[in-house]
């Protein structure tokens, strides 16, 4: 079990920093289209109307990709204190149903994301010119990885290997 | 005992939350106090977009929103929303109150939602901090701020100008420090936003005059019996021209207090060539047969 | 009952240890699940509540200050800080308080100031015969300054919770004064413990140095000029200036500076993310926490209840800011700002309080919340800084706590000290 999980590890690991590669060329994209939206409305004197609805869809799929990501490398804001109180066996069980029931929540994204995308499909977005479905892909995305990274949680837990959580190492603020 | 959840996004006191709420006296009062309504104002629930969704899926049950978020939805509610279709606020009434207004509530039951009532939404005029504009040829290369919406920025281009989308609270500071001319509005929103202060020209061009709309869900109102049906409609019917009333005087408080500020009005202006300047955008908005025809109804309207 | 459902769960979760965002979002799945209404809601809240222009602000804000502390932009401004105030008593501990004020005009996270001011001054003040603990209490405790000077991300969490309809502009500014006020009395503070210790002194560096340290510290500075004057003349939007920042931040530490590697820019980029998809998942998910909490019509219960306490604003208040400082000993700040606004600015607003001054209340008494075990985010990363034990670090912080919370309390029952200032730029 140990050695399937380390196997299956290193697939989430790519999983995972691929996914927070897209992130960060998310970022630095929306950084480039606003600093371009500036430029032409101040020094050019004309404006570019696509901007704000592209950068505010590029935040949608950087925050749900770090989000779920998150998930992987345990840095989401949570509150362990109660839990000190607990002996080991009783805090791992308790972290197993919560990652359970994140997995619902990530089943949620999906599943009601998609109905939401479904919806929205024959409706054109303005500005931009392509199908409302594409509003509701990064939390459908954000939702599968969500899904994937929070069993991966349970299984290693049950093989007796470490995860990570908020407050393992205090990192970049 | 029935509580209908109605969302809208004006705060407290507002014409079309006071409209809603006196549907709701009648309501109580129709039916023994059998169906109510609960507004929940200023956007508590989301935004437009956000809760016309939320009537689809049956969550809340009536929504009071402007036409703009459905125009890519439902074809029909464009027509309004076009640049000069209607000659006056008294024409406006006249159409929606008539057979066009009726076709364009009949079309939101393909998306779950049952058309009630229009109520107004006022006149946009443009404003601005340079100068009188009196004629076409004033408006040439001027930088006004418009609402987020393609044809929008149509009309503003076809009448010559710069057409600039940005947040309505950015406004103020924008034509203050220059960055546009002007901006249009209606005359409540040209006194609340203090945007007289800093564009103290304002042209009554009336360039849009878009009612805005009341819908029920399709799953509560397929919920009531035939008779409460009808009682809704004609409660929604009733609340009109008392929207319409409270509207006219906040409009006429606005102007007044504009006035009094020493704004210069200008109100007789030829608006043929304006209207002249729309044939471009009407020929892209307008495309099919169905809309077409309608925009010919209007424009017979008397 | 729905609502103990929605609080219940919420709570259950929060004690089992599930991160926040999702007791929020679980929460509020539950609850309509209960209601038997569409679930579809909660996720479009959820897409809804992250899909706003004007959040835009808080990736860029926490990125520029990446930036900032990793292409030594924040070093300079310690030192400029140091030419200051480091010939005072307790020097470095003045000068710990100045480099706040001064790095939390260019950054609005707590956090980041005190790893960047924590990280640059603790070892220092430790050299210099200092106590560890002083230094970890002050670093920690003047943080709460970036939060209240301009640009704050929190002050733009706060106007988009109230609904995008509180002017970000004017929340700036109404955070100046109260900032500087909580800086002066963190000074005297600082002063008065250095005193009563008998810490070292160290010479007056001269005017010559001062200036030395002024231009190799002014690109920093100018950022500051940069932010405030296009947010409050209007040239630019919020969500520009703090692009602007970045890209100014960027090209300094890149090209004036030559400070920030390849390897810096990707792991500063990174941070961002993660901090950003952290703090703005707890805003989408409380989006949805906020929508049952309308729908179930709790601010006017909230409202009606507190009512019927008291009549008398200045118990309201107290009893606001007692019930705020409670849950900010617990829990982080940005999901108590989205969860407690739609509750608890109707209240204010019905007694009269104004919204930009309720705000000022509400980061100040939150960012307390930030420095008090047994969660407090920037407690953990001074202490981190520092070294010692959490408990360490609160035995001897008291003085600084009082300063803060005096602060808050004048804060409070003084409005002008917030509203003074945006009146005259209006
Ligand atoms: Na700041
Ligand atoms: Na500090």
């Amino acid at each position: 079990m140990q050695r399937t999980m380390e196997k299956i590890a290193v697939w989430t690991g790519h999983l995972a920093r691929l996914a927070l590669w897209a992130a960060g060329i998310g970022l630095v994209l929306m950084t480039v289209l606003i600093a371009a939206q500036v430029v032409w409305r101040y020094v050019l004197n004309d404006s570019i109307v696509w901007t704000e609805p592209a950068s505010v869809m590029i935040m949608g799929w950087f925050i749900f990709l770090g989000a779920a990501v998150g998930i992987r490398e345990g840095y989401h804001l949570s509150f362990d204190v109660l839990l000190y109180l607990l002996p080991l066996r009783a805090k791992l069980v308790l972290f197993s149903i919560s990652d359970i029931a994140v997995t619902a929540f990530g089943a949620g994204m999906i599943w009601y994301g998609w109905q939401l995308a479904a919806r929205t499909a024959g409706n054109m977005l303005p500005s931009l010119g392509i199908s409302g479905a594409f509003d509701f892909a990064p939390i459908v995305a954000g939702g599968v990885l969500i899904v994937l990274f929070s069993i991966e949680r349970v299984f290693r837990r049950a093989a007796g290997l470490p995860t990570a959580r908020f407050g393992d190492d205090p990192g970049p603020a | 005992e029935t509580t209908l959840r109605s969302s809208d996004t004006h705060p407290d006191g507002y014409p079309t939350v006071a409209a809603v709420a006196e549907m709701g006296r009648l309501l109580e009062e129709r039916t023994g106090g059998r169906l109510c309504i609960e507004v929940f104002h200023s956007a508590q629930l989301g935004e437009e977009k956000d809760t016309i969704e939320q009537t689809q899926f049956g969550v809340i049950d009536m929504n009071r929103v402007s036409l703009g978020p459905f125009n890519n939805i439902i074809e029909e509610t464009q027509i309004p929303s076009l640049p000069y279709i209607f000659r006056s606020t008294a024409h406006m009434h006249t159409v929606m109150d008539g057979p066009v207004g009726q076709q364009i509530l009949d079309a939101f039951t393909d998306h779950d939602l049952v058309g009630l009532a229009f109520y107004d939404g006022g006149s946009r005029s443009f404003y601005n901090s340079e100068r009188p504009i009196r004629s076409i040829e004033d408006l040439a290369g001027m930088k006004f701020r418009v609402m987020q919406s393609d044809m929008f920025v149509d009309m503003v281009s076809a009448l010559g100008a710069n057409a600039t989308p940005m947040p309505y609270g950015e406004v103020y500071s924008s034509i203050q420090t220059g960055v546009i001319d002007g901006a249009e509005n209606n005359w409540p929103s040209y006194d609340s936003s203090g945007h007289f202060e800093v564009a103290p020209y304002y042209t009554l061009d009336q360039h849009l005059i878009v009612p805005e709309v009341l819908v029920m869900a399709k799953s509560t109102f397929d919920g009531l019996s035939a008779e409460d049906q009808e009682i809704v409609r004609q409660a929604a019917k009733d609340s009109v021209p008392v929207m319409r009333e409270l509207w006219a005087a906040r409009e006429a408080e606005s102007e007044a207090r504009v006035r009094a500020a020493g704004v210069e009005i200008i109100a007789d202006i030829d608006k043929t060539p304006f209207i002249e300047a729309m044939v471009p955008v009407y020929q892209k908005y307008v495309t099919s047969p169905v809309l077409q025809q309608m925009v010919a109804d209007i424009q017979a309207t008397q | 009952m729905e609502l103990y459902v929605l609080f219940g769960s919420f709570v259950v979760l929060l004690l089992i240890g599930t991160p926040v965002a999702f007791c929020l979002g679980i929460s509020s799945f539950a609850t309509i699940v209960y209601l038997d209404l569409p679930p579809v809601v909660v996720f479009q809240r959820l897409n809804s509540g992250v899909s706003v222009f004007a959040l835009m602000a808080i990736p860029f804000f926490i990125y520029a200050g990446d930036l900032m502390v990793r292409g030594d932009i924040a070093r300079r401004l310690v030192a400029l800080a140091s030419g200051f105030v480091g010939h005072l008593r307790g020097g470095l501990g003045q000068v710990n308080v100045l480099s706040s004020v001064m790095f939390g005009g260019v950054s609005g996270s707590a956090a980041a100031d005190a790893s960047a001011v924590g990280g640059l001054m603790v070892p220092q003040m430790k050299e210099r015969g200092y106590d560890v603990d002083y230094a970890v209490n002050i670093t920690v405790v003047s943080s709460i300054i970036a939060l209240l000077l301009p640009p704050s991300h929190n002050m733009i969490i706060y106007s988009i919770a109230a609904g995008g309809r509180i002017s970000i502009a004017d929340l700036f500014t109404a955070g100046i004064i109260p900032g500087f006020l909580l800086a002066l009395l963190l000074m005297l503070t600082a002063w008065w413990v250095a005193k009563r210790k008998d810490y070292p002194v160290q010479p007056f560096q001269g005017f010559r140095m001062i200036g030395t340290l002024f231009v190799s510290a002014a690109p920093g500075l100018i950022l500051v000029a940069i932010i405030f004057g296009g947010v409050r003349s209007g040239i630019f939007t919020a969500s520009e200036s703090s692009n602007i920042a970045v890209v100014y931040a960027l090209l300094v530490t890149f090209f004036v500076y030559r400070s920030l590697s390849w390897h810096d820019f990707k792991e500063a980029t990174f941070a961002a993310v993660r901090t950003t998809a952290m703090v703005l998942l707890v805003i989408g998910c409380a989006a949805s926490f906020g929508w049952l909490l309308a729908y179930t019509k709790v601010p006017a219960s909230m409202v009606a209840l507190l009512q019927n306490v008291s009549d008398n604003p200045i118990v309201i208040l107290l009893l606001l800011n007692l019930i705020l400082l409670i849950l900010g000993t617990f829990m982080d700040m940005s999901p108590l700002i989205v969860i407690t606004t739609p509750i608890f600015l109707p209240v204010a607003t019905a007694f009269g309080v104004d919204p930009v001054h309720f705000g000022v209340i509400l980061i100040l008494n939150l960012g307390i919340g930030l420095c008090t075990p047994p969660v407090g985010a920037v407690l953990f990363v001074g202490c981190a800084v520092g070294r010692i034990p959490v408990w360490d670090a609160v035995r001897t912080i008291w003085p600084f706590y009082g300063a803060a919370f005096f602060t808050l309390m004048l804060v409070t029952y003084i409005p002008a000290l917030s509203l003074w200032l945006p009146a005259l730029f209006r």
